[in-house]
């Protein structure tokens, strides 16, 4: 990998906002800007936020031999990934999953969006282009596939929470068109522009790929356009946004935020062991029962076999906002026995805890009596399944908090609503 | 980030490496983090403080600031007693950020020995401390 630190096209702007900036996945990145992460959590979940995610890296692929590529090798399967009824991934459509390796172990996850036929954009995470580009390059020789490293050409901005469709009215050229028919983790536009795809196009003429989707589970959009335009991009959103209270956020209430959402981070909650019993079985494409795939895919059979040995990963919510150090070296115990590892713990600073039961800022059923200063969440890997509810100590060395192991985490989360309901 | 020169260093306060400052003049003394501590840890959202009476060398763990990005340690810039707490941090941690050395301060320590104090940094040296990191 690159050993000098990259910039995204907007690091300029960031300083000029004052960001406090640190090293992610090779790029310098804002950690927090002058608002603090935790004014930037919660706008995310009473207003919006604006990231730049420009260091995210994007893979295209071409050719007729694309989708059996994608399905050798991602984790989803294509033909049975969208909406209710499971239907096949479709243009303007895109599914979440994982490329593992033959022992079903993680390399990335990645977001599949499907173009048109035979046409296919790959997001996957910072530092991550060139190694998926060689892992799809490597399966697809003698094939009929191209495929494109495109991270250096592209920029990316994600507006996420509940205002988010507001302020994308203000910059879209045809908004009302647009979001016609727009469910969850569905997309318009086509910013490579030699798709057919349907063009998605700013007040200012430009192109953009808008994609219904985001790393914080609050109602959202992720915005991909040309590297050059992306200065612009951001501009245009902020002059829209600001006025609603669209707040530019940084990587640690990105964090908080996927956190609170159930959202794994890439090589931290999930990696270099099997990717099963963990809560993101959806991303695997199980037949009914959990007995077999329907398909076949890398990793697959080394899979099948881990579910009987392979390490349990759960969600856990501590008691107040006090967290640990994750690592190998914070224990987790189950009474006298430390039985694992914290993968992340951190503090989502929307949530708060009354009476055994967790509450939103947005809770529409929040005591009016609770104030909520946050609460630690995360994840831990342990030996052994164990259900929702069971109690587990953390403990750095230096502290230790008592933590719950729970389905979910943040309720009242926005990130499925419907389009038409955020508008209103 | 704030740069250097944006950076709030009082010359009537003494400093330690740990980007502690203390009061030199006042008896007890107070002593709290820097503004350049605050900076680097971003919010703070909770502050442990130890209970008033406690007697600690200099160097052992006094309290805890925890920020958005971690835990951190705030040890004892000298042995002492500590004979106050900023109690009014439990519920407006934030303090700490907004008013580094007013109204965010931590601990009132009443030292062993007062000429302690003088082993600390004065601002001027604090400041080339800064400036090399």
């Amino acid at each position: 990998m690159d050993s000098v630190i990259k910039k995204t096209a907007l690091h300029a702007g960031h300083l000029e906002l004052g960001a406090h900036m640190a090293d992610f996945g090779g790029y310098e990145m804002p950690l927090w800007y002058t608002a603090g992460a935790r004014a930037e959590h919660l706008s995310v979940l009473t207003a919006a936020g604006m990231f730049d995610t420009s260091h995210m890296a994007l893979i295209r692929i071409r050719g007729e031999d694309s989708r059996s590529l994608l399905q050798g090798l991602f984790s989803k399967d294509l033909d049975h990934c969208t909406g209710p009824k499971a239907l096949p991934l479709a243009p303007g459509r895109c599914a979440y999953g994982v490329f593992c390796d033959v022992s079903g172990h993680v390399l990335d996850d990645a977001l599949v969006y499907m173009l048109e036929k035979d046409h296919y954009l790959i997001v996957v995470n910072a530092g991550m282009g060139g190694i998926i580009k060689e892992h799809l390059s490597l399966f697809s020789e003698g094939e009929h596939v191209a495929v494109e490293d495109l991270t250096d050409r592209v920029g990316k901005v994600d507006v996420q929470g509940p205002l988010a469709g507001k302020i994308l009215s203000e910059v879209l050229k045809d908004a009302p068109a647009l979001f016609a028919a727009m469910p969850y983790f569905s997309f318009k536009g086509d910013w490579t522009l030699d798709g057919s795809s349907a063009r998605c196009l700013l007040k200012d003429e430009t192109p953009i790929l808008l994609s219904r989707t985001g790393y914080t589970g609050e109602f959202g959009f992720e915005i991909f356009c040309a590297m050059e335009d992306v200065s612009r991009v951001w501009s245009l959103l902020s002059e829209a946004g600001t006025p609603l209270g669209l707040t530019p956020c940084g990587l640690a209430a990105r964090d908080s935020l996927r956190t609170g959402a159930l959202l794994p981070l890439s090589h931290q909650d999930i990696g270099d062991w099997p990717f099963v019993n963990h809560p993101w079985m959806f991303a695997l494409p199980f037949t009914e029962g959990r007995k077999s795939f329907s398909k076949g895919f890398l990793g697959d059979e080394a899979l099948m076999a881990a579910m009987e040995t392979a390490f349990h990963t759960f969600a856990f919510v501590g008691k107040d906002l006090r967290k640990v150090a994750a690592g190998p070296d914070t224990a987790v115990w189950l009474g006298q026995e430390n039985i694992g590892r914290v993968l992340t713990c951190v503090t989502d600073m929307g949530m708060g805890l009354k009476d055994g039961v967790v509450y939103s800022i947005t809770s529409p059923d929040k005591p009016e009596d609770l104030v909520i200063k946050g609460l630690a969440c995360g994840f831990v890997r342990v030996d052994r399944p164990l259900a929702p509810g069971i109690p587990l100590v953390l403990d750095d060395g230096k502290r230790k908090i008592s933590v719950t192991l729970t389905a979910d985490l943040r309720p009242a989360r926005t990130a499925r609503k419907a389009l038409s309901a955020m508008l209103a | 980030m704030k740069e250097i020169k944006d950076l709030v260093v009082p010359d009537n306060l003494s400093y330690t490496d740990a980007h502690e400052w203390m009061d030199k003049e006042a008896v007890p003394s107070r002593m709290g983090i820097t503004d350049y501590a605050q900076d680097q840890l971003g919010d703070v959202v909770f502050v442990e403080l130890p209970e008033p009476g406690t007697r600690l060398e200099k160097g052992e763990v006094c309290a805890t600031v925890e920020s958005v990005k971690a835990v951190s340690e705030i040890y004892m810039p000298v042995s002492g007693t500590v004979s106050a707490v900023n109690t009014e941090l439990e519920d407006r941690p934030e303090l700490v950020n907004s008013s580094p050395y007013g109204d965010g301060w931590i601990l009132e320590i009443t030292a062993d020995d007062p000429a302690a104090l003088l082993s600390l940094m004065d601002h001027g040296a604090y400041l080339d401390m800064l400036k090399g990191l």
